[in-house]
This record gives C-alpha cells, structure tokens and sequence, in this order.
C-alpha cells in the first residue's frame, strides 16, 4: 500500500510537475526530493537532501504540490509533510559505486549485509548495533597497489605491522605528510587487509568531519548515547585529517573519550594528518599527546624513482601501456605530490583514449602543455608594453609616444601584435592603449607583424622568445 | 526564516550543441560527456580565462544530464555570498554537480572547507563532480592545500579560448542556429571593431539578431554599424 501511493500518487504528481515547470527546474529541485507515504499517521513526507533544498521548494514548488495532491486525491489529500532527510531508495546509477564495502553484522550470525541506504547527512548511528555498517573503506586502496619508496617505507611498513596485528602492533597509528602523499591508501589498505583477515572485524573509515558532523546531529536530536555507542563499538577506527578538529572544542571533548575507550578495549586506531601532532594548532594537549603514545611516522613526497614506479603502477591498474620513457617524462617534471601525477596521468589516458594516438614523449608534451608551462598568467597590455620595452631596450613612454622612427614604431607595433594574441582586448582598446591611436594604426601593425615574422628570422625569433617570456 | 534572494539560472541556450568546439577542446569535450553518462572519469576540473566557455560547457552537462533522466545540479559560486554552505550537504547524492568559479570562493575558509567535505563524500558514491577555475587547479589560490591537491586528483582540462577564425566560425555557427546568415567579412568586421573576447561577441549577435529581427533587415555592415553605433 505504502509503496503503492508513493509510486502512483506522486508519481502522478511528478508528471504534473514536469509539464509545468522547465527541466532545469524540474530536476534541480523536484527530482531530488524522496517520497515516503506513513500509512500508520496517513502521511505524506517529502525529504529533500539539505536544508536549501528545503526552503527553496517551500517557498516555490510546496503550494503547487499540494494542490496537485489535493486534484489527484479528489479533494481528500493525506497531509504533506516536508523535512530534511533520506529514505531508503532503489534508485542506482548504472556503476556500483566501488568505494562501500560489505560489512559483516555485529552479531555472530555472518549475515553479510550490503551498505545500500543513500543517506543524506551524517551516518545514522540510531541504528541498532546488528544493523547495517559501513565501513567507508575504498577496496581500491590496498597494500598490493601502494607503490612503496623511501620517501613512505617506514609508514608503509608500520600500517602492515598494524593490519597483522590490530589492537597490538602500535596503537595509535598516527601518520603525517603533506597532501596528496598517499596517507589515505595506506589507511584504507590496512582497513581492508584487517577486514580480509578477520571477516567480522568492525572497521569504520571516516573523515574528521564526519565525526564532527555526527556528533552534532546527535547533540541536536538528543542521541548523544547513540553516537557513543556506534563509535565504541567498531574494532578498528581509521580517521582521517585529524587537523580538521582544530578548534572544535566539543568534538575533541567527544574523540577524546571515544580514543580512550577503544584503546583501552585494544582497538585499533589510526589517524592521518598533515602535520606532527604537536603542531595541531586549536587541538587540546590531552589529545596531542595521546595522539603520540603509539607510532607516529612520516611521509615524505615521493621521490623521483617512486613517482615513477607510482605512474607505473597506476597505468597498469588502468589496463594501458605507459612507457618507461614516458613515465619518466612526467615524474620529472611533475614533483609536487601523488594527486597531482595522477590528474596528469588521467589526463593522458583520455586524451590517448579520444585521439586513439599512442603514448609517447611528443604526445604527452602535447596533452600535458599546459599543466607543465602553465601559461596561467593573466597577460594585460601594460605588461606586454613593459615586457616588449625591456626586450628592445626601449621606454614604455616611446611606445606611447607619437615617435615613428624604425627603433620605436617597429617595438610597438610587436607590443600591439602580442596584445592582439594574447588578450581579448578589442582593436579599439588596444589602440587606445598605446596613446590613442586608432583601431587601423593596430590592424595594420598585426599584419605587419605577421608578415615579417614570415620574411624574417630575427623577428620570428623576436617574437617568439617575446611570447615565451609573456607566456610562462 | 532567511530569504532566498539567489538566482540561480541556467542558459537555455547553453549546450554543446551550441559550443564551438574547437580542435584544442575535442577531447575535453569527449570526455565530459562520457564522464556524465557515468562511463568516464567522476570528478574533472575544467579551467580557463574569462570568456574561455567554461561556465557553457558547466550549464550544458546540466541539460545533457537532465536529458539522461539524471538529477543535477549547477551551483555559482561566484555568488557564493548569497548562499550558505551547508547547500553542498547531501549534493553527492545527485548524479551530477557542477560547481562553477571556484576560484571565487578562494580565502574563504568556511567555503573551502565546505567543498572538501562535499569533495571526500562525492568520492564515496557515485556522484559526478564537474567544477571550473580560473587557473589550473594547483595555482588556485585556495587556503586549504588539501582541496588544492583533491581538485588537481580527477582528470582536469583547460578550455582553451577561441582563436580569431575560431571565433569567426564561433559567430557563423551561433548565427546558423538562430537562423542568421553571417558573413565571414561581417565576423571579421565585428571582431576588429568590438570586444573581442567570446562572451561580448555573442552577446552582440543576439542583440544583431533582435534589431535584424525588427528592422526586418538582413545584417550588413552599414546596419550592424548602425545598430552599434560604431
């Protein structure tokens, strides 16, 4: 009955809606919204995910939809009640999504149970203890296909030690670096071989945010020993970018004992954060110092070798052929951290998957030109005048002057070619630029430019070392 | 409660069929369409210079999205001081969300951090992110290197602005679907007399249209100069 009112009644209503409202409309506001009919309180609840949503459909979509309820019931409608808030829904998109996990029930009974349940917000932690968990953990992130250098063998080596050995080995785990190093695989790698050893295991990754989110809405609903429970009851706590409980007074206050039990429970901890924890600014010292009492390791950027086997590595798990040559190509030039070799390199996969073009050196220069000059700069005019004076050993004011021997005129009709290539200043604007001239004094300085670019080799050079300086 | 004084609109004339695509931006192209029917990519940074087409491409994956039957949604963040960003809370339960600009919201550490949470939580499920910059995602100037690091990770692409015969060709296919016939001299002309950059063009051939369309005139250069008085 439940499913039968929410199917026909609002999916009746929805085509109404769809005709009357633009598809943007339509599905911006209106399909996001979930139905639930309570045939116990003869209600209709409409959840939209947040609370802009909300507003945004009270105040414009709610009247039209009661009407259009009221039509269809013939005057009789259940009531409509709109809230912030999920339920549960068949709707998937064509991929599973790769990233939950199944998780085994709190009791013993080894029912495997599939985290389906989209929620909007934090984890609902009201949950009873055998109902569903969700672990969070990425299946992706293993030990298998964590590319190991100097620059992350210590870590890599301790979380091991952890998944062997949860509880014991070293407890917390606390693992710092800069962004982008590898922190979070190495924790989901452990999460995932502690859930591999022990199928009953409780492991729970989540951000700090989450934490913080969690506990908030439990302070709101009054929940508070929900929230207690659900977070003392896993047998692994993975918790990433502690730095994020800088200033959040409450939430330490809650982590803190949360911390204390687990440990003493010999449960596994571990966090990752972008700094030693001495150097958490806005975090209390309890929490500094207990965050210390386990291991505490680094991770350094990968160095060169590791940069490469990483693209390596992450090429094969894409199924294409990357050469060494070419991963090397990257690695040197792209240093920063892990992230930032991966977005290069998925950039290179589908531009080799769109053009059907092999992998090479000259290809990736291609594909990768502007991440590697970077010609982000913004260029004006003043600055193609300064550059261009500079070049030519000229003064910014000839260029604007009235001046029209060869060693001023030819100089400024350069600065006013370059201006027209690399800016979207109009000719008028450009000419108004260089003391008020007219939009033909620049018209004709373009092609003047590009002429003797074409006859001549040292202004073709002029030129082209003039659009590399503006350029990078 | 807090009025909603945030309007947020999509072009309706802003889909790819109406992108220019020029040979530097096949692939990107290629690959945002793939990425929204769920195939390629889930997150991709797009970034280019003002007038370069991002906000275009950002308002056509919303139609192309809303075509597939998929729930989108396309959120300014250049007007990030009329929201609130507890409005990213539960947008990784939509198929698609496009975040435009988000560069704007670059110093604001509340904003910032907003989209780092929406950003991990996207990355657990299924939702595609499309976002656009005005610089490359490890030179925006963003205080959490975190987020930095997180918008440089998915595949990224700069949309490259038009070349003048680019933009010629830009025109004339504009002009075709609005049933305008544009000269290649009459492009060339609006280009060396107007603003040049992609956005100004265009909004001066609508505004051709309209006085070509009352005046019952075709567009010639003595009409467009007298519709521009220039």
């Amino acid at each position: 009955m439940e499913a039968n009112v929410e199917e026909t009644l609002w999916g009746q209503c929805l085509e109404h809606l769809r005709d009357e409202y633009s598809a943007q409309q339509f599905n911006t506001w209106i399909r996001p919204l979930q139905v639930e009919f309570k045939e116990s309180e003869n209600t209709l609840f409409l959840f939209a995910p947040n609370q802009f949503v909300l507003r945004w459909v009270k105040e414009r979509f709610a009247n039209r939809i009661k009407e259009i309820i009221s039509e269809l019931c013939g005057g009789n409608p259940p009531p409509l009640i709109l809230d912030v808030g999920s339920k549960p829904q068949p709707y998937k998109l064509n991929n599973k999504p790769v990233q939950r996990s199944e998780l085994v029930s709190n009791n013993s009974s080894s029912t495997v149970k599939t985290a389906s349940v989209p929620q909007f917000g934090p984890t609902d932690y009201t949950a009873k203890p055998d109902d569903n968990y969700q672990s969070n953990l990425n299946m992706t992130f293993t030990f298998d296909n964590y590319v190991e250098g100097k620059s992350n063998q210590l870590a890599r080596a301790a979380s091991q030690q952890v998944s062997e050995n949860p509880g014991e080995a070293y407890n917390p785990l606390f693992i710092y670096g800069g962004v982008g190093l590898g922190k979070t695989h190495l924790m989901h790698a452990v999460g995932n071989a502690i859930l591999a050893r022990g199928k009953n295991a409780q492991v729970l990754y989540l951000n700090s945010e989450r934490f913080v989110a969690d506990m908030v809405k439990a302070l709101q609903t009054n929940r508070m020993n929900d929230f207690k429970r659900y977070y003392r009851s896993v047998d692994a706590l993975l918790i990433d970018d502690i730095q994020f409980f800088a200033g959040k007074d409450r939430s330490q206050e809650e982590f803190f004992h949360t911390f204390n039990y687990l440990l003493e429970g010999q449960r596994q901890i571990i966090m990752t954060c972008d700094r030693y924890p001495k150097e958490i600014n806005g975090l209390e010292e309890r929490l500094k110092s207990r965050f210390g009492w386990g291991l505490t390791v680094a991770i350094e950027p990968p160095e060169l070798e590791t940069r490469v086997a990483i693209l390596m590595s992450k090429a094969e798990q894409a199924k294409i052929t990357l050469p060494y040559e070419v991963a090397f190509f990257i690695a040197k030039r792209i240093r920063s951290n892990v992230r930032e070799l991966e977005g290069a390199l998925r950039r290179v996969i589908a531009n080799a998957h769109f053009t059907g073009k092999p992998i090479t050196i000259d290809f990736v220069r291609e594909a990768l030109k502007d991440l590697l000059s970077l010609q982000a700069k913004l260029v004006t005019i003043e600055n193609i005048q300064k550059t261009v004076a500079e070049y030519y050993k000229v003064k910014v004011s000839d260029l604007l002057s009235t001046r029209r021997s060869r060693s001023i005129a030819r100089p400024r009709q350069m600065a006013m070619a370059l201006a027209k290539e690399l800016t979207n200043h109009s000719l008028p604007e450009i000419g108004e630029a260089f003391g008020g001239r007219d939009h033909t004094t620049v018209l004709h300085a373009c092609r003047k430019i590009k002429s003797l670019v074409e006859e001549s080799t040292d202004l073709a050079e002029d030129y082209t070392n003039l659009l590399r300086i503006l350029s990078t | 409660m807090q009025q909603l004084p945030l309007s947020i609109h999509i072009r309706d004339d802003a889909t790819f069929a109406s992108f220019y695509v020029s040979a530097k931006n096949v692939t990107l192209l290629a690959s945002l369409q793939a990425s929204i029917r769920g195939e390629g990519e889930q997150i991709t940074y797009l970034w280019g210079s003002e007038g370069a087409g991002c906000t275009h491409l950002l308002h056509a994956a919303c139609h192309f999205a809303s075509e597939q039957e998929r729930r989108v949604a396309y959120l300014p963040l250049r007007q990030h001081a009329e929201l609130a960003p507890q409005l990213l809370e539960g947008l990784h339960e939509l198929d698609l969300l496009c975040l435009d600009d988000v560069d704007a919201i670059a110093g604001n550490g509340v904003w910032e951090e907003a989209l780092f949470n929406c950003y991990n939580r996207v990355r657990e499920h299924t939702c595609r992110l499309l976002v656009s910059g005005n610089n490359a995602a490890t030179q925006l100037l963003l205080d959490l290197p975190d987020l930095r690091s997180r918008l440089a990770w998915g595949v990224s692409f700069q949309v490259h602005a038009l070349s003048d015969e680019d933009k010629i060709a830009a025109l004339q296919m504009r002009a075709k679907l609005r049933g305008l016939e544009l000269s290649v001299e009459l492009a060339q002309f609006l280009l060396s007399r107007c603003p040049r950059d992609s956005h100004a063009l265009f909004a001066i051939l609508e505004k051709l249209d309209h006085a070509s369309l009352s005046a019952q005139r075709k567009l010639t250069i003595p009409f467009v100069k007298q519709v521009l008085e220039i």
